[in-house]
């Protein structure tokens, strides 16, 4: 009877394992939409033999709870790049936005396109028009009005570059805000995980820690570093400590030169969020370092050609006799050049076209006003007394010795150089995310034997890649000969 | 055959990211096709692709990086088989042999 009741008892026992281990498979299923839901597998124990007059009968069963399927290499590179990506992502959507400044509609005039290339060339041309009839009052109201469509669409451009980083600072400090919710969190759960599960897997709870890493990681570059008993401590990638296992470290904004920035306790930690991950880091990179680029650039710019114009406006003679006037607004610096251009002269007899010495109905200035869009070097600058009381000597210029159209040219040029570096990365920390996760839902779903076919997939993936790439290269390089030769012959 | 370059690398780039390893073997199969033809097209053929090169310098350079990534994801994955690997090692004992045995019937 014995052996009978030791039978049906190992056999019980088998049955409560089975269903315990059903039910994980129920609650996997259950989960399976839940983000972040990590999946569990059923952990068997052996149970001590049934002896029987000192021979060991059978052994049972028993099911002694769920373990997660998680890798915590894996979903830390994922959450690595994920950081990267969303940095990049947050980045690029900036430039694209800055880039649609300088990017004329097509079909539309310059004046509602905001080109500012063309406005640049047709203000210059006016001064053409203007040589071949200085008195022309036509011609003269012409270069007025091209003066004004140009001063508006750099001012206009410096105001939305304004208007794209004030925004950009709301976000910072709204996403400031995200972060501390979720690190407070992570520190919430982390006490819990280190007490209800020191030594193993906590499940559910790992779960939503994992969660809001990876949310945490859209945000902000961070670092992970694993601490005793399942705790988790999280450092930004500059090494300030938003995490140490039960505390979170709040960030508070403060306001510096009128923009907001970070602080951990009283230490200001903008710079070292800056390119360091995160949708965070993107719009940092772009609020501190794209827009201000460009603006300095537009101010130069704006500087460069009033400057330069006013000057040559000085040395002629206007429609009156008398010697001209400033044309734009001057500006007693570079900085905010852009922001404030406009036009000064509302008189068109103002606009000196004839040279000094000549009759107001000559045209020398003209013709030396018209030269300034087409030479990198402008006579009038040598010995030139700017606003700030410097003096240029023989060979400086305003505009890095190229011309206007040039000086612009290059900006817009650089502009697009950047959005394409950046743009190329994003293609690639995407692509690299995706990757991670197809590998990590593989892994968080499958045994061991699918484990390695996951992990076939990659290697296989690569290898056939490497082969496009190296064939496409070859390619690539014998259309270049053979385009070459052709053009030769 | 279609011979547009920039479609052959944003699709490579594609399948890279979705690690289709079926279309990559595809469109391996159509590069060496086309690197075979190469010097049989005609002269203005030649003269597109040449073009093509030269403008689609971008999607190279992106693909290459997407490659590069997956080199690194693929060597964040090798670490972790071995490291895989070196825990099924340690298991090999009486009670974790059991417990392998007993995993088995349990999906059974």
């Amino acid at each position: 009877m014995a052996t009978i009741n030791s039978a049906f008892g190992i056999m019980t026992q088998a049955l409560d394992a089975d269903q315990a281990a059903l039910s994980i498979v129920a609650n996997n299923v259950a989960n399976a939409s839940t983000p972040g839901y990590t999946k569990e597998i059923p952990q068997w124990q052996e149970d001590a033999p049934v002896t029987i007059n000192g021979a060991p009968y059978g052994q049972g069963v028993t099911e002694t709870g769920p373990r997660s399927v998680r890798d915590r290499v894996l979903t830390e590179r994922l959450d690595q790049q994920q950081q990267l990506a969303s940095a990049s992502n947050a980045r690029l959507s900036a430039l694209d936005t800055m880039q649609t400044l300088f990017t004329p509609d097509s079909g539309s005039t310059s004046a509602t396109a905001g080109d500012i290339g063309n406005d640049i060339t047709a203000f210059f041309s006016s001064f053409t028009t203007l040589e071949a009839n200085p008195t022309n009052d036509a011609d003269r109201q012409g270069v007025l009005s091209a003066a004004a469509t140009l001063s508006s669409d750099i001012s206009g451009a410096a105001s939305s570059l304004n208007a794209q980083r004030s925004d950009l600072d709301q976000e910072v400090a709204g996403i400031g805000g995200q972060v501390n919710s979720l690190t407070a969190s992570i520190a919430q759960l982390n006490q819990q995980i280190q007490t209800s599960s020191p030594e193993a897997d906590a499940g559910t709870l790992e779960d939503q820690r994992e969660e809001d890493v990876s949310q945490l990681s859209n945000l902000i570059g961070i670092n992970q570093i694993t601490t005793e008993n399942n705790g988790l401590s999280i450092t930004t990638t500059s090494g300030d400590l938003l995490v140490s296992e039960g505390t979170s470290f709040q960030m508070t904004n403060g306001t510096v030169d009128g923009i907001t920035h970070l602080f951990v306790g009283t230490k200001d930690i903008t710079s070292g969020l800056t390119g360091g991950g995160g949708e965070l880091g993107g719009d940092l990179t772009a609020r501190d370092q794209d827009i201000p680029s460009s603006l300095a650039s537009l101010d130069q710019l704006a500087y460069g050609i009033s400057t330069e114009v006013n000057a040559q406006n000085n040395a002629g003679i206007d429609m009156n006799g008398q010697a001209g006037g400033n044309i734009f607004s001057s500006s007693s610096a570079v900085t905010g050049s852009a922001l404030t251009m406009s036009v000064k002269m509302t008189d068109a007899n103002g606009v000196a076209a004839a040279g000094s010495g000549q009759g107001s109905g000559g045209n020398l200035n003209a013709t030396a006003l018209a030269n300034l869009g087409n030479v990198s070097n402008p006579p009038i600058l040598n010995g030139l007394t700017l606003s700030d009381g410097q003096t240029l000597a023989a060979g400086q210029t305003l505009l890095n010795g190229q011309t206007p159209s040039d000086y612009f040219s290059s900006f817009v040029s650089s502009l697009g150089s950047t959005v394409s570096e950046v743009q190329t990365e994003n293609t690639a920390q995407t692509a690299s995310v995706t990757q991670l996760q197809t590998q990590n839902d593989a892994l968080s779903s499958v045994n061991l034997n699918d484990e390695a076919s996951a992990m076939s997939t990659l290697e296989t993936s690569y290898q056939a890649a490497a082969k496009v790439f190296s064939i496409l290269s070859t390619v690539m390089t014998s259309a270049l000969n053979l385009g070459q030769e052709t053009t030769v012959s | 055959m279609d011979t547009s370059l920039k479609t052959l690398m944003l699709e490579a780039s594609a399948a890279l990211s979705r690690l289709d390893s079926a279309r990559l073997e595809e469109l391996a199969l159509s590069c060496q096709a086309l690197n075979r033809e190469l010097p049989s097209l005609s002269r203005d053929k030649q003269m597109d692709l040449a073009r093509q090169s030269r403008t689609t310098t971008a999607q190279m350079v992106a693909f290459k990086r997407i490659l590069e990534a997956t080199k690194a994801n693929l060597d964040v994955m090798s670490r972790l088989r071995d490291l895989r690997e070196g825990r099924l090692e340690y298991l090999v004992s009486d009670s974790c042999r059991w417990i392998r045995t007993e995993s088995r019937h349990g999906d059974n």
